[in-house]
């Protein structure tokens, strides 16, 4: 007998996700990375493996894929929605009480983002260096936005015309695209063209692959999420691509999908759970399944939502929203090495072969457990 | 199952609890207009004000920004989604259509297709929105659309007796003073209730339950400000019954908060209008170069 080895971590080959196997299914709409799961005969002996190519998931089976999680939907629990929003103001109220502000006057709201979190909790000085000014475009940030309003207008319209015109007729009335617009226009023939084209190939595929969503399911679009904590000092901020479902009191009814066009990272799954998160705090009902669709290559990662998933993205909020805290009432940002600093253009002199690789002697690096 | 669009509606819909005499409503009016007189003659001259909603929030949250020169007006999604969202609502509430995302193409088309008919402008965007091409409609649409689901979805809209009135003309009041003062009070849903001991559909008091969607979440002094929209209901027409409560949504934070309109709550806001009118008339005086 040939089963699956659900030992094996899936679509995430750098290990980086840290969710436990459990929350994940091993199957062929994992992508490319799962393509070809290790089979074992019943004694545990690896005997081959399946050839077949992967085939992205389309239509109806993606469809299902998102609706049947394999797991019961979660239901309401105002407890837990009160647990995790307790944990993230007690990180805030403990550490040296940051909420009690000299001279007592009324504290600036803090508004976290999944880019924030994420940035803060990488490097607290990489983020500090680039949180401010415009980001310079680059082909890839074109493509992502691109993408991103075909898929709204192929969720709203049902169809698609020339993807490339469509595109950036709808960047143009977007106020917050005009620099990329006019970037876009600019841009050397080739380089426009190789946009072109991989605008074109990611948008025939999600036309030929993104299912038809029933009306009554209520999908909408760029869906504006934000949930106060410790008396509004503290929002959390997200915008969904797509939210699916129409809430209910008392069992978990809407599934919440990211788009991305490139290629696929863990940090993509602690921001759809940084989701799931927000709209558990708002709603006081979790939904009951994230996921993030990657339209380069027809990926789906899903997530069910359980309690262990709300926990441990309110943990890691509470510590980035601490972070964050921090640096906005004039801490001293850390420099965190990691990932980030083979890349990093803002800090030049802090590489990975840097002094900051290694901890403070004689002390626990700071933010270590962040 | 419950879902939080039942017991919404049930809030929205409970017989009054609260009632605003004539008597009140003119005694208010009196009060607001002598309060007001004195502040709006320091208003540069030729100079005229309307306070709106998001203008009175501003006046606290960010007074500041209300010195900052306003860009001038240029179509843009966002100024469409509302009427265009409160329209396929009503297309919705009325049968035509069983969601938001299946009325918008009919209900944009047809707008579009009556302006080039008739000239008639029911919304004013429908000559910028035919000239947009394929991909900004879409944008247009869908932003529209989410609007309008945050609304549909936040009522049971087989339980109200009869279909809500939706959007339609803006509360307006002018105040009697020595320069120009208008109040606007903007709602998406009028729902007539069962006034205080009255039984219900008692044709005589129908008072209404107001709803006003904004985005963001609720502000310290969202009381008044949901009362401000009845305080402008009331001032507008004193033969028009004061409405019973308002209900504030906010989609984006997922809450919803509602006011009972007493006389104490009307008195309120127009005290909140009174002090954002002083901050405004000062911010005009001083961004007016002198003479």
């Amino acid at each position: 007998m040939l089963v699956v080895d659900r030992d094996r971590p899936v679509g995430d080959p750098d290990g980086e996700s840290g969710l436990p196997c459990a929350t994940r299914s091993v199957s062929a709409e994992d992508g490319p990375a799962a393509a070809a799961p290790v089979l074992r005969d019943g004694s545990g002996t690896a005997t081959s493996r399946d050839t077949r190519p992967w085939e992205p998931l389309a239509g109806a089976a993606l469809l299902e894929r998102l609706r049947v999680t394999g797991r019961p939907r979660p239901t309401a629990d105002p407890e837990l929605a009160n647990r995790l929003q307790w944990g993230i103001e007690q990180g805030l109220a403990a550490d040296g009480g940051r909420l009690d502000r000299p001279g007592g006057g009324p504290v600036p709201r803090l508004v976290v983002t999944k880019d924030r979190l994420t940035g803060a909790l990488a490097c607290e000085a990489h983020h500090v260096s680039t949180e401010f000014g415009d980001r310079a475009p680059t082909a890839a940030m074109a493509c992502g936005a691109l993408v991103d309003a075909l898929f709204r207008q192929f969720v709203t319209v049902g169809s698609l015309g020339d993807p490339f015109t469509d595109g950036l007729a709808a960047l143009a009335v977007d106020d917050h695209q005009r620099c990329l617009v006019s970037w876009i226009e600019t841009m050397p023939v080739a380089e426009r063209q190789a946009l072109r084209a991989e605008v074109e190939r990611q948008a025939a595929g999600l036309a030929r692959r993104w299912p038809r969503l029933e009306p009554t399911w209520l999908p909408r679009t760029q869906v504006a999420m934000r949930a106060r904590l410790a008396g509004g000092a503290v929002e959390l901020s997200a915008r969904a691509d797509l939210a699916v479902g129409r809430p209910t009191e008392h069992e978990a009814s809407v599934a919440i999908v990211e788009v991305k066009s490139g290629v696929r990272r863990s940090a993509h799954r602690s921001d759809v759970h940084f989701y799931a998160l927000v709209e558990t705090l708002r709603h006081r009902v979790p939904p009951f399944v994230v996921a993030t669709y990657y339209t380069r290559t027809g990926e789906l990662d899903v997530d069910p939502v359980s309690e262990e998933l709300l926990v441990a993205a309110a943990r890691r909020t509470g510590a980035g929203v601490g972070a964050l805290w921090d640096l906005a009432h004039g801490s001293e940002p850390r420099r965190m090495p990691g990932g980030l600093c083979g890349t990093c253009v803002a800090l030049p002199e802090c590489g990975p072969s840097g002094p900051f690789v290694r901890p403070p002697a004689g002390g626990r690096e700071r933010g270590a457990d962040r | 199952m419950t879902s939080a669009a039942d017991t919404r509606t049930r809030a929205l819909t409970a017989p009054a609890v609260t009632c605003v005499t004539d008597d009140d409503r003119a005694r208010i009016r009196e009060e607001l207009v002598s309060a007001l007189a004195p502040i709006v003659e320091r208003l540069p001259r030729g100079e005229q004000m309307v306070v709106t909603l998001p203008l009175l929030r501003r006046a606290q949250s960010d007074p500041g920004s209300l010195v900052v020169p306003e860009e001038p007006f240029a179509w843009k999604p966002a100024f469409v989604r509302r009427s265009l969202g409160l329209a396929v609502v009503d297309a919705c509430a009325t049968g035509r259509f069983r969601a938001p995302s299946e009325a918008i193409g009919p209900v944009v088309a047809a707008a579009v297709a009556e302006w080039e008919r008739s000239g008639w402008r029911t919304f004013h965007w429908e000559p910028w929105f035919a000239g947009l091409p394929g991909g900004a409609r879409a944008v247009v649409e869908a932003n529209a659309v989410t609007w309008a689901t945050a609304l549909w979805s936040s009522f049971d809209w087989q339980s109200f007796d009869r279909v809500p009135r939706i959007g339609g003309a803006d509360d307006q009041w002018a105040c009697p003073a020595g320069r120009t003062l208008r109040l606007k009070g903007r709602t998406e849903l009028r729902v007539p209730v069962a006034a205080e001991g009255e039984p219900p559909d008692s044709p005589a008091s129908a008072p209404e339950a107001i709803v006003s969607v904004s985005g963001g979440g609720p502000g310290a002094g969202w009381a008044d400000e949901l009362a401000y929209l009845a305080l402008v209901s009331a001032l507008r027409s004193p033969s028009r019954p004061v409405p019973a409560r308002v209900m504030g949504l906010w989609p984006d934070a997922g809450t919803h908060r509602t006011v009972e309109i007493d006389r104490q709550t009307l008195g309120d806001a127009a005290k909140r209008v009174e002090a954002s009118v002083a901050g405004l008339v000062d911010s005009r005086r001083s961004s007016t170069p002198a003479s």
